[in-house]
């Protein structure tokens, strides 16, 4: 063998290694969500399923009320994109594009944000929200989740607002745009990998999200799926199958969506070149 | 993403959002009656709507709805509720939770209404006295659960075990069904309910039962304790190495698998089958008791509805929906939204043709007989003795039961000092 | 003042959900308040004093120093491993930087039923995998100890969050001038040399924050902790959030769970600050502060 040959072979073990890593546990959920109840808590696990059953997922749709799970996770998480973007973006561009004093100070308080742990907050903010009538909406959790994701995001546009020359904006400047004219045609394109990221970034975060969306949301037409998937966990009971197929469907949506848009998330970090 | 347009479109979807979610809900003429319980299980949550919807069509004036809750939260959820004014109008209960909803005021006294119930149905006894506390009775019982010990008979057999008569029988029963990949006996060992339950009827049958004496002073650090203790520990050798994260759930899959020859546990006669076991198969018996033992017995959770509005026209139209489904039809179909697990706790109920047609019932009829049987006698730790004493929901809402059978299984203690520090624990909790 | 103008939504927002929830926390700290929603008299610091004198709080403090320590370390060799191989050229390299962040996108519910699910001893994969290839010969108890629960959930939260720093790595890595490693190369200096030399000091703004913002977010997990173990067994893995929700709604001693999450909250402003007076990397040539 080459030695061109062999680091080649190393190569590819240690990707695979990698990506197994990763992938594996998915593979168990899908794979064991269409095998028969007793193949699934057999005492010798097939790694291929040697039964074949769609069961378990119509139990899901029929029992739960998985569709709307789904339509409220994707509701509050659009949502707390959209601010966390608008948001974050804004305060972005404030503080690397039109730096004030005290500016620095600032971005690192709202880094700092992450100091207090949601585990925290939550008894303060259960009063506060029950206090403004919004206990059991989405929008105390999108209030919520965009304040645990802005910070991060206004981090992650920093590289992606530096690198943009000031001389291009002091060009459109000149040429009479107002700044936000100058934001919108010159910087935000130039960044827009960096906002993608973001807006990613934002999503993923509230669609995980499960303290608060457990606490805050009390009737099952608000619950998001999280929430509703240990709901179907239950407590005197373990229905593997249902279980696995819940989990399975969970991940789904997310997995299509990153089908979609996940190299974006990606490619816009490492576009940007987190330089820090 | 990086145009003009669906950046303003984004904002305007984010508004829109906003105004959807700020829409009120509907008002309606009718009486309206929340229900939060926490029976998960979506084939639950189905049998409770049934009733429901059956009930709303007959009583055009009330409109009762159900909020499906977890036990994992409801500590946390339900006093906030209380607090923030929108708590439910019956809420669901087991003994030890009943003293945190009524430290704020929230819990109204049923007595007249348990005693309607128990005129025409006849309440088992075992069931009002967990509720009983300063004179008054705070919630309506529903149902109740009790433990067993259950056991794939084949186990048995091959091994050639007939009776267990006492601890000794048992503890040599479990050392010789161990081997072949099998475990004697699946024992949880995790800070949770289950665990609680199961090192409380090992307690209950080496003569612990009272945790308290009748001044309210605990009683926990004695003998008998630590004879329950060191027991629960040598029989812990026989168990799976995973029970330490145990809940219901995973002992019913050890037993049903087969990989565990018996556990101690609620009766589940619905997921035995799902997880590989044989009907055929499935025996049930009490907890074998210590030598010396007089009083044996089972842990058995009375679970109730709590009333918690203080609206008299909305009382009375949640009197109205309990009393349907105390109806014995009624409340049969009620009970066997989870087969064998909910035991009837009225007579007229015990009787139900509904509770006993159930298909899973029908099946296992002779072990639910059995458990029935038992439930009758069955007992909770901090409701014996004849006095409750507030201070047990603290104990109980931290697990310290099973923090102590912790100590002696996962940390290798001896009964006496596992006992020890578990009063220390408990003395702590109440002060 | 535009910038001010622009900055003050996001600073009114993390004000109105951030300051004044941990104003009324600090408040709360100082009444003696039981169950959530009951009155409470003042008490000046005596839930401080319970607090600190209680068995339980100092025990705490140190789960939660390993947990965070843990998940660093594991983390971070996680991430610089998956970072280097994805760094390597190969067919399929941006579907495999794409799917690496699988893990992290998944909500915290379903990595906890799998890997719960595959850690167990009844027919769980792990376990049988083992068995078969003949590195155990008994099964392992992955939570059945407070030592094997520690490591275990560790495991898992690093495996949730090491792919998102991963990709934040190799970011970092692309920012890196090729120049260096050319000249290092005429230079000849070894793969580990160029690692060491070039790598890891172009990485260091990155590495900062994350190291920051990393150990901010462990240090406060609550739900993987909670929802498998309860922080046991034996209080193996109660770590401070864990001990503050417990306080807070399980043994119904509001006031002072307020108290030590203000003591843990102090600690952890105490590390940052430190962390950010010994760590924060100076660059002369540059007129940001790298951890900006």
């Amino acid at each position: 063998m080459t030695e061109h040959k062999r680091s080649a072979a190393i190569r590819y073990t240690l990707v695979t290694l990698t990506m197994c890593l990763i992938i594996a546990p998915f593979y168990w959920i899908y794979s064991s969500s269409v095998k028969e109840s007793t193949e699934i808590v057999s005492l010798a696990p097939t790694l291929f399923p040697q039964t074949f059953t769609l069961t378990h997922y119509a139990n899901l749709l029929s029992s739960s009320d998985y569709p709307i799970y789904l339509t409220n996770s994707v509701v509050v998480s659009a949502a707390t994109m959209a601010i966390t973007v608008v948001l974050a973006t804004s305060a972005a561009y404030g503080l690397y594009r039109l730096p004030f004093p005290g500016s620095k100070t600032l971005y690192r308080m709202i880094l700092l944000a992450y100091i207090f742990p949601g585990s925290l907050l939550l008894i303060p903010l259960y009063v506060m929200l029950s206090s403004l009538n919004l206990l059991d909406t989405q929008l105390a959790l999108i209030i919520i989740n965009v304040t645990f994701a802005a910070p991060f995001s206004v981090w992650l546009l920093k590289a992606f607002f530096a690198s943009i020359p000031f001389e291009l904006e002091e060009a459109a400047s000149l040429d009479g745009a107002s700044w936000l004219q100058t934001l919108l045609r010159v910087v935000l394109p130039l960044a827009s990998p960096g906002v993608a990221s973001v807006a990613i970034f934002a999503f993923i975060t509230s669609w995980t999200e499960y303290m608060f969306a457990s606490i805050l949301i009390i009737s099952d037409a608000n619950r998001t799926l999280p929430v509703g998937l240990a709901g179907i966990i239950g407590q005197y009971v373990i229905d593997w199958g249902l279980l696995l197929a819940g989990a399975g469907a969970t991940t789904l949506p997310i997995i299509l969506l990153f089908v979609l848009i996940g190299r974006y998330f990606v490619q816009g970090l490492l576009e940007g070149g987190v330089k820090a | 993403m990086n145009s003009k347009h669906s950046r303003i479109c984004l904002t305007f979807l984010g508004l829109a959002l906003f105004m959807l979610a700020l829409v009120p809900a509907q008002a309606q003429d009718a009486v309206e009656i929340v229900i939060w319980h926490m029976e998960q299980p979506p084939q639950r949550v189905e049998r409770v709507q049934g009733l429901i919807d059956e009930f709303n069509a007959a009583n055009p004036g009330i409109v009762v709805s159900q909020d499906v809750q977890s036990w994992g939260e409801i500590y946390t959820k339900a006093p906030a509720s209380v607090v923030a004014g929108n708590a439910p109008d019956i809420l669901f209960a087991i003994p030890d939770f009943t003293p945190i909803i009524r430290e704020l005021g929230a819990v109204q006294p049923v007595d007249d209404f348990v005693a309607e119930i128990d005129e025409t149905h006849g309440y088992f006894d075992v069931g009002i006295e967990p509720y009983t506390s300063d004179g008054h009775v705070w919630a309506i019982p529903l149902w109740n659960m009790a433990h067993a010990i259950w056991y794939n008979i084949d186990d048995l057999e091959e091994a050639g075990i007939e009776e267990l008569n006492n601890w000794a029988d048992w503890a040599n029963a479990v050392e010789a069904l161990t081997g072949d990949g099998r475990y004697g006996i699946g024992l949880p060992a995790n800070r949770n309910l289950y665990t609680d339950q199961v090192v409380y009827n090992f307690m209950i049958n080496a003569g612990a039962s009272d945790l308290y004496n009748d001044d309210g002073s605990l009683r926990f650090n004695n003998e008998q304790t630590v004879q329950a203790l060191d027991f629960y520990g040598q029989l812990s050798q026989f168990s799976p190495p995973d029970s330490p994260s145990w809940a219901w759930g995973e002992a019913e899959v050890c037993l049903g698998s087969g990989a565990c020859a018996m556990v101690n546990q609620f009766a589940f006669l619905r997921s035995y089958e799902a997880n590989g076991g044989d009907p055929a198969n499935l025996g049930v018996m009490r907890m074998p008791v210590a030598e010396g033992v007089e009083d044996p017995g089972t842990i058995s959770y009375v679970n109730a509805a709590m009333i918690l509005t203080d609206d008299m026209a909305k009382q009375e139209a949640a009197y109205e929906f309990l009393r349907f489904i105390f109806q014995p039809d009624n409340y049969g179909l009620f009970l066997n939204m989870e087969p064998g697990l909910f035991l009837p706790i009225t007579e007229s109920g015990f009787e139900s043709e509904t509770y006993w047609s159930d298909p899973l019932v029908v099946q296992y009829r002779d072990q639910l007989e059995t458990v029935l049987d038992y439930s009758r006698s069955g007992r909770l730790f901090g409701f014996t003795g004849g006095q409750t004493f507030p201070s047990i929901a603290r104990i109980s809402a931290q697990n310290l039961l099973s923090q102590v059978g912790q100590l002696v299984v996962v940390d290798g203690l001896d009964g006496a000092a596992a006992a020890e520090e578990g009063e220390y624990l408990m003395m702590e909790a109440i002060e | 003042m535009l910038g001010v103008a622009l900055v003050s939504p996001l600073a009114l927002w993390l004000l109105a959900t951030i300051a004044y929830p941990i104003f009324s926390l600090i408040r709360l700290s100082f009444l003696d308040v039981g169950v959530i929603g009951t009155g409470g008299e003042f008490v000046g610091f005596e839930n401080y004093q319970r607090v600190l004198n209680s068995r339980a709080f100092w025990p705490s403090m140190g789960r939660s120093v390993v947990w965070v320590l843990g998940n660093g370390l594991l983390q971070t060799v996680l991430a610089f491993s998956a970072a280097l191989v994805l760094n390597m050229p190969f067919r399929g390299r941006a579907l495999a930087r794409t799917w690496v962040i699988l893990p992290w996108i998944v909500p915290t519910v379903v990595a906890i039923i799998v890997w719960k699910w595959m850690l167990g001893t009844s027919g769980g994969i792990v376990n049988t995998i083992l068995l078969r290839l003949g590195v155990i010969q008994e099964q392992l108890g992955f939570f059945s100890t407070g030592n094997s629960a520690m490591a275990s959930l560790v495991g898992i939260n690093s495996w949730r969050f090491f792919p998102l720093l991963t990709i934040i790595i190799l970011a970092g890595m692309q920012g890196i001038s090729k120049d260096l490693y050319d000249a290092a190369g005429v230079d000849g200096a070894s793969a580990w040399q160029r690692f060491t030399n070039i790598t890891i000091p172009g990485l260091k703004p990155v590495l900062f924050v994350m190291g920051l913002v990393g150990t901010l977010w462990s240090v406060n997990i609550f739900d993987v902790i909670y929802l498998i173990t309860g922080g046991g067994p034996s209080r193996g893995t109660l770590t401070m959030p864990v001990l503050i929700y417990d306080m807070a709604f399980l043994q119904y001693r509001l006031g002072r769970a307020a108290a030590a999450a203000v003591l843990m909250a102090a600690a952890v402003t105490l590390f940052t600050i430190a962390f950010i007076y010994f760590l924060a990397p100076r660059e002369a040539d540059d007129d940001d502060e790298g951890w900006q």
